[in-house]
């Protein structure tokens, strides 16, 4: 009996184990989620994001393109998975395009993820020599690798650009159905002399609100190719700098000295190209750089193709991780941020996703860092895990990542947690200058994470509004903020002296009249210390002390 | 002998400090100097580049300060002053200096007194100003270090009698001893390492055998 029950309790405190266990193994992500502090050190923090779901091809709905009853059938054996998706675009916060590259053709979901439209083709006539659609009525896309959906000021219907890369070819339709695409443009190779590159592989596209179109062309590193809305050439667009190492520099020493023979042989200084953009509903247009380097590696171009974000003008703007290129001894590989797409949502927030390490890094408009989510693992068998991150797009709050590789094609949805509304409602008001209302949302955000950097800013920021200056230094303290500090330290000093200024000033008229007294007192030949009754001896009169011989 | 130049131990500090060329000679001439105040005056230099380090004003002050580590301050102020006494003594030795390692202590503490105070000088004002007014301690600073460079060459000077250029050669080699010194010394402290683990390890061999 006394066996049995002892045999009962263990197992069900076993079980009880057993359970909680589990719990905490699905709330968690697949990594640890971090921050930066102002020592550019990496602090754990709590997850501003977490998985909400992961949607495949057939969560999508894809089987309806090979049911021959439905509306969007394609085919019998149309794919019910995406192959190798390179972009994701999100239109109006209600559509969801999907540049499905690896089969050639460009999906739209709605919110729920479910497939509302399907295009193999493009009616209309082509000179791009892309093959024609069965009926003849069309061309199909080669390998699209970019899309961009907008509503047109001039026509007013919804406009979607596509980058048909292996067709060498930008197309501008209209969408017409669920199926159907009408061709308005087509933006092929320009035929002028200034375009120098022997081929023309658009790779992602964006339009801006003139309908001008920039298109980014594989191995075009002198910016994005801009068209103007009737298709003419009208330049290169916004082109990257080379990043000045002691490399650069060395070889322009021996390029002075080097014969033409040896600089022929020499290895060529040019900038590494953008590899994808973003646009504002501002007009502005940033761009992110595939590769491990300071200069220009995000950057915000206004329509004169100026890099707002210049760090050459002394600002100190960082994406991505603040390390340089960590060797991982467990892969044997060199990580180096590789920073492959930009998306900017209506509030001015910025995503930005790292494909080295499968991370979003998240800002907001004045770059500073909210949060990061995301991982990257060999095979990506867990939710909010990457192997080949290609996109990220908003819808409102809501992130997507889109993962296309060969063996896992879906689209990752990272919902906000309460720490990431709380953030996101602080930095808000943080961002316009209202730091006395950001207070409630820094505290909730301290709740969760103590070392929050812009927290301990804000809240210092909103002390230093309300003339709390001692608590304002002590929050910056915290934060490491210096310049801050330096402010509230300025006022704080000010109120100091006018507090006491009464004190001060009675000390100095003491100094003052002290001072006084003693020089009359010299004047008459008497020491000060002779007031006091003193009489020690002249030090003049005290002899040698011990080695003056 | 003139009874103008019978100062109190400090009075030799501030003597020399204020009279950078001939103050120095007259030290040696008078045979004065306190080897145990120079050592007070290093230890014045570990904790002035403690408090260079710990307690400047927190706008101004540019040093790590999640992890404080005192073994790096001793080096900078102790063994860097062993070092530059020792190698000093070395070369100058060799050069014909007259200077013996006593006299070469006690001037060059008394050529770093300027600095000492003026960082200590800068420590305080730090924490009354802002950086608007930088220029303050940053004055303090630039004016202690090159009020000792001055001093030091003044009372490396006046302790070998050499001439100028023969100062700042010696002074040039004198840095290059501190060099070896300290790599010498570096050197030293790890094979004394490795004899170290190689002894223990024998131990600890013997102890396992002994216990079966």
């Amino acid at each position: 009996m006394k066996n049995s029950v002892r045999k009962l309790v263990s197992l069900s405190l076993a079980a009880c184990t057993a359970l909680t266990m589990s719990v905490t193994a699905f709330a968690d992500e697949p990594y640890e989620s971090y921050n930066y502090d102002n020592w550019d050190e990496a602090i754990p923090s709590q997850s501003g994001y977490t998985v909400q779901k992961t949607v495949n091809g057939t969560d999508m709905g894809l089987d309806r393109l090979s049911d021959p009853a439905d509306e969007l059938y394609f085919s019998e054996n149309a794919s019910v998975s995406l192959n190798e998706a390179k972009d994701v675009f999100v239109y109006n916060d209600s559509e969801i395009w999907v540049a499905d590259t690896g089969n050639n053709r460009i999906l739209r979901l709605d919110t729920d993820y479910n497939i509302t439209g399907r295009y193999y083709y493009v009616t209309g006539e082509s000179e791009s020599g892309a093959a024609k659609s069965p009926d003849g009525t069309g061309t199909a896309f080669n390998s699209p690798q970019g899309l961009y959906v907008t509503k047109s000021p001039s026509t007013g219907l919804e406009t979607i650009y596509i980058a048909d890369y292996e067709n060498s070819r930008v197309v501008r339709a209209s969408v017409s159905g669920p199926t159907e695409l009408t061709l308005e443009k087509e933006f092929l190779r320009p035929e002028e002399s200034l375009y120098n590159s022997t081929t023309y592989n658009p790779t992602k596209v964006i339009a801006d609100g003139a309908e001008n179109v920039y298109v980014i062309v594989k191995s075009v590193n002198t910016g994005s190719v801009q068209f103007s809305p009737d298709g003419e050439f009208m330049g290169y667009y916004g082109a990257n700098r080379v990043e000045v190492t002691a490399k650069v520099i060395a070889q322009r020493f021996w390029r002075k000295i080097a014969s033409n023979e040896q600089i022929r042989g020499m290895q060529r200084n040019v900038p590494i190209e953008y590899v994808n953009f973003d646009i504002d509903n501002e007009g502005f247009i940033y761009t992110v750089t595939e590769a491990p380097v300071n200069t220009d590696a995000v950057k915000k171009i206004n329509a004169a193709g100026y890099n707002i974000w210049n760090n050459a003008l002394g600002d100190d703007y960082v994406f991505g991780d603040h390390t340089e290129a960590v060797w991982d001894m467990a892969t044997n590989k060199t990580y180096a941020t590789r920073l492959t797409d930009i998306a900017v949502n209506e509030q001015g927030i910025i995503n930005v996703l790292d494909f080295e390490t499968g991370r979003v890094f998240q800002y907001d408009k004045l770059c500073n860092l909210i949060c990061i989510f995301g991982t990257k693992t060999s095979n990506a068998d867990q939710k909010g895990a990457f192997t080949s991150p290609n996109a990220v797009e908003t819808i409102g709050d809501t992130v997507i990542v889109l993962e296309g590789s060969k063996s896992r094609n879906d689209l990752t949805v990272f919902e906000r947690t309460v720490f990431g509304e709380d953030l996101h409602k602080a930095f808000s008001y943080f961002d316009e200058g209202l730091y006395v209302e950001a207070v409630p949302y820094w505290n909730e955000v301290i709740k969760r994470d103590g070392g929050y950097t812009y927290a301990h800013v804000g809240l210092g920021k909103a002390d230093l509004k309300n003339h709390e200056y001692k608590s304002a230094m002590k929050r910056f303290k915290i934060a490491n903020d210096k310049k801050d500090y330096d402010k509230a330290f300025e006022y704080y000093r000010e109120e100091w002296l006018q507090s006491h200024f009464t004190g001060i000033a009675v000390v100095i008229v003491i100094l003052f009249l002290l001072w006084i007294v003693k020089s009359v007192m010299r004047r008459r030949g008497r020491r000060f210390r002779d007031l006091f009754g003193g009489n020690r001896k002249n030090k003049r009169e005290e002899g040698s002390d011990g080695l003056n011989v | 002998m003139d009874s103008m130049y019978n100062f109190s131990t400090l009075g030799w500090v501030a003597h020399v400090c204020f009279h950078p060329t001939e103050g120095f000679e007259d030290l040696r001439w008078k045979k004065k100097g306190s080897v145990k105040l120079s050592l007070f005056i290093v230890l014045l230099l570990f904790i002035a580049m403690v408090a260079n380090n710990r307690m400047r004003g927190f706008q101004f002050n540019t040093y790590y300060v999640k992890v404080f580590n005192v073994v790096p301050v001793i080096v900078q102020s102790v063994v860097y002053f062993a070092a530059w006494v020792i190698g000093n003594w070395c070369v100058c030795t060799l050069l014909d200096g007259e200077g013996t390692l006593k006299r070469i202590c006690i001037f060059s503490a008394y050529a770093l007194v300027p600095y000492i105070l003026c960082t200590y000088a800068a420590v305080f004002l730090s924490n009354f100003l802002i950086l608007d007014e930088a220029i303050w301690p940053d004055f303090f600073m630039y004016l202690g270090l090159g009020w000792s460079v001055v001093l030091m060459i003044s009372a490396m000077k006046a302790a070998h009698q050499y001439s100028m250029a023969k100062t700042i050669g010696s002074i040039l080699l004198t840095l290059v001893a501190m060099l070896l010194i300290l790599f010498l010394a570096i050197l030293l402290l790890s094979l004394f390492q490795q004899v170290y683990v190689f002894v223990y390890t024998l131990y600890t061999e013997i102890m396992y055998r002994v216990r079966g």
